[in-house]
């Protein structure tokens, strides 16, 4: 190989492998925000309009305010505690080949405030850590949609479907 | 020896040697620049695992050992594309390496593929077993209850047929058709791999960088086989309609394959190229031969010269009369557009008169800069007499070298003129500033570019076409 191909490969591979881990870096400083964003929002399930990572909405806010009238259909699985208007709903088990899926949202009025793993694929460390990974992504395209017609998250694909179809059947169940 | 400087009706107007100097530096440019991007498409492949999230995986022991084996897969499927893209005969390759070069990278690549692909396996059946507290046995049993992962495994076993049923010890063994066939498997394990990619793997990622960089390098080499491989050839070979008109045995196993076609002149061929003929008669079409053209092509007729070496070239000699012919190519740079340097020098022996003939029938030369040296045995000598007209009209010095070989470990001329202390020296004048174009038996060739290195000929300036695969 002649030098001038020799230091262009060099030079070529050297930049490009500096780009990406600093851009890996970046996006990993990223991620961290983005988890624990999603785990102090599930600390605070009750009032999922209060969850720092959504935005309540006017709509939101007068159903929060008018808790003097019970809300019509929040019977079934509401946590109630302190707002009537957010209510819980478990979403179906879902089987993936990596194991069983099942999440549920927390619904304030119309709007779904929070999205909670109850169940994750757990065969084998991988795919735990697979579904740790694209669990937060998930949750953050559920609620910016506000539905579950979201990208599956690449790389780990038959978790996504599993938590999104969950998550569908919870969306059902609470007539959104 | 002649040396007629008299112009031909259909003498080229000869090419100065700066303009040659030139287009060699500029082909030199455009080699450096593609190895630097094959290199470097090795390293993107990594760089783009980094940027999207592989460069947080490291902490753990399980997860490092992840990380590595991802790399490794990574890099692996990276070589295998070069690979595949090397292999597909895009015409600017071709171009700037000549198909041989790209084939012989082909080959070297080979090996190094299948390792990284192996220590990815390994890697990662350590690396999740680490995670998942699982000795390697199970955690294998486990990978192979994933999505997609039998296939992937499937794949693997392909990938290791054909790397084995390449390696030069084991190939020799086998009929090229036979190797061939196995040698199509390649895409199967191309194919079968691909699915895990998508699902247990990142690299198909939506809306990441890593998508668009595989997507991109999988039309890149999928894409170039079927246009270059199938599509272009196919419509060639209709376009032109080649069929066989004549037959002609012109020494003992050797053939002269007459032919008709169309607008002949649009293939573009310069002379010293090859095709690559498929005959389509019930005994012949199964096979395809690499043959170089033995004489410029017209619009409507073009000629090429076989020897019997194997099977399919002995039923070569005798195919029918308007026999359809299939073509791919022009492919090679054993033509006038290789050229770097002053003079030419050409040295041929055998069936390797053919390339050599259509090279000087199509070469920008002016009188005296080209000097040819023919050698073959007492009773052999066809295409001579053809090559010694054309000398003529070129200004060419011919000379030829008889008899029996020089006994001796590594001479290539005839014991006859060994004695007379003839050499690549005495015979080519000013050797150093010339292009020494090669082309006969293997070893021979092989001979006689160890003994022009052994005079300091630079690589750039010695062109062999090696026709073996």
């Amino acid at each position: 190989m002649r030098v001038r191909a020799v230091l262009g490969s060099i030079l070529g591979s050297v930049t490009v492998l500096v780009i990406g881990w600093q851009a890996g870096a970046a996006a990993a400083h990223n991620a961290a925000e983005l988890s624990t964003a999603s785990s102090s929002g599930a600390a605070t399930t009750p009032t999922g309009a209060a969850t720092p990572g959504s935005t309540p909405t006017p709509a939101a806010t007068s159903a929060a305010t008018s808790t003097a009238s019970p809300s019509p259909s929040a019977g079934s699985s509401s946590t109630g505690s302190s707002s009537t208007a957010s209510r819980t709903i478990v979403g179906a088990t879902e089987e993936t080949p990596f194991g069983p899926m099942q999440a549920e949202i927390i619904v304030a009025g119309t709007r779904i405030t929070n999205v909670k793993l109850l169940q994750e694929t757990d065969m084998g460390g991988r795919s735990a850590e697979i579904s740790n990974y694209a669990a937060p992504i998930l949750r953050q395209e559920v609620l910016k949609a506000q539905s579950a017609n979201v990208d599956t998250v690449g790389g780990a694909t038959y978790s996504s479907q599993g938590y999104l179809a969950s998550v569908q059947s919870a969306i059902d169940k609470a007539h959104l | 020896m002649t040396t007629t400087s008299r112009p031909q009706p259909w003498a080229l107007v000869p090419t100065a040697p700066s303009s040659r100097r030139e287009r060699f530096l500029r082909r030199m440019r455009a080699a450096d620049l593609l190895t630097s991007l094959a290199v470097t498409s090795a390293a993107a492949s990594v760089a783009l695992y980094l940027a999207y999230g592989g460069a947080g995986d490291f902490i753990t022991l399980g997860g490092f050992v992840t990380s590595i084996g991802i790399i490794t897969g990574l890099v692996g499927t990276d070589l295998i594309l070069v690979m595949l893209v090397l292999a597909a005969r895009i015409p600017l390759i071709d171009r700037v390496f000549g198909h041989d070069r790209a084939m012989a990278t082909h080959r070297a690549l080979g090996k190094p593929a299948i390792y990284l692909i192996l220590a990815h396996t390994v890697l990662l059946i350590v690396g999740y077993g680490i995670s998942s507290h699982l000795d390697p046995v199970a955690e294998t049993v486990s990978m192979w209850n994933l999505p997609d992962m039998p296939a992937a495994f499937i794949g693997l076993g392909f990938m290791i047929v054909v790397v084995v049923t390449s390696l030069v010890i084991v190939r020799r063994k086998f009929k090229y058709e036979f190797w061939y066939v196995v040698h199509l498997l390649s895409y199967v394990a191309v194919l079968t791999a691909l699915p895990h990619q998508f699902s247990v793997g990142a690299m198909l990622a939506v809306g990441t960088g890593q998508r668009v960089y595989w997507i991109a390098l999988y039309v890149l080499a999928l894409g170039g086989i079927v246009v270059f491989r199938i599509a272009e050839p196919l419509v060639k070979s209709i376009q032109h309609d080649i069929r066989v008109t004549a037959v002609e045995s012109i020494a003992p196993g050797v053939a002269s394959i007459h032919m008709s076609g169309r607008k002949l002149k649009a293939l573009g061929s310069s002379g010293g190229q090859y095709f690559i003929w498929r005959f389509w008669t019930g005994r012949t079409w199964w096979h395809s031969h690499p043959i170089s053209l033995s004489a410029a092509p017209t619009d409507t007729r073009v000629r090429v010269t076989v020897r019997a070496l194997g099977d399919g070239t002995t039923r070569l000699g005798r195919i029918p009369r308007g026999t359809r012919v299939s073509i791919e190519g022009p492919y090679g740079l054993f033509t006038d557009a290789g050229r770097t340097s002053p003079k030419l020098a050409i040295v041929a022996a055998g069936i390797g008169i053919t390339p050599v003939r259509a090279l000087l029938e199509d070469s920008r030369v002016a009188p005296g800069e080209t000097t040819i040296l023919l050698r073959g045995p007492e009773d052999e000598n066809f295409l001579w007499d053809e090559m010694e007209k054309l000398a003529g009209a070129r200004g060419a010095h011919f000379y030829t070298s008889v008899g029996p070989r020089a006994r001796g470990a590594h001479s290539w001329l005839s014991a006859r003129d060994v004695a007379r202390n003839v050499s690549l020296r005495s015979v080519f004048p000013d050797f150093k500033n010339s292009d020494l174009y090669v082309c006969g038996p293997q070893a021979w060739t092989d001979a006689v570019i160890a003994d022009a290195k052994s005079y300091g000929l630079p690589d750039h300036q010695i062109h062999a076409e090696r026709f073996d695969w």
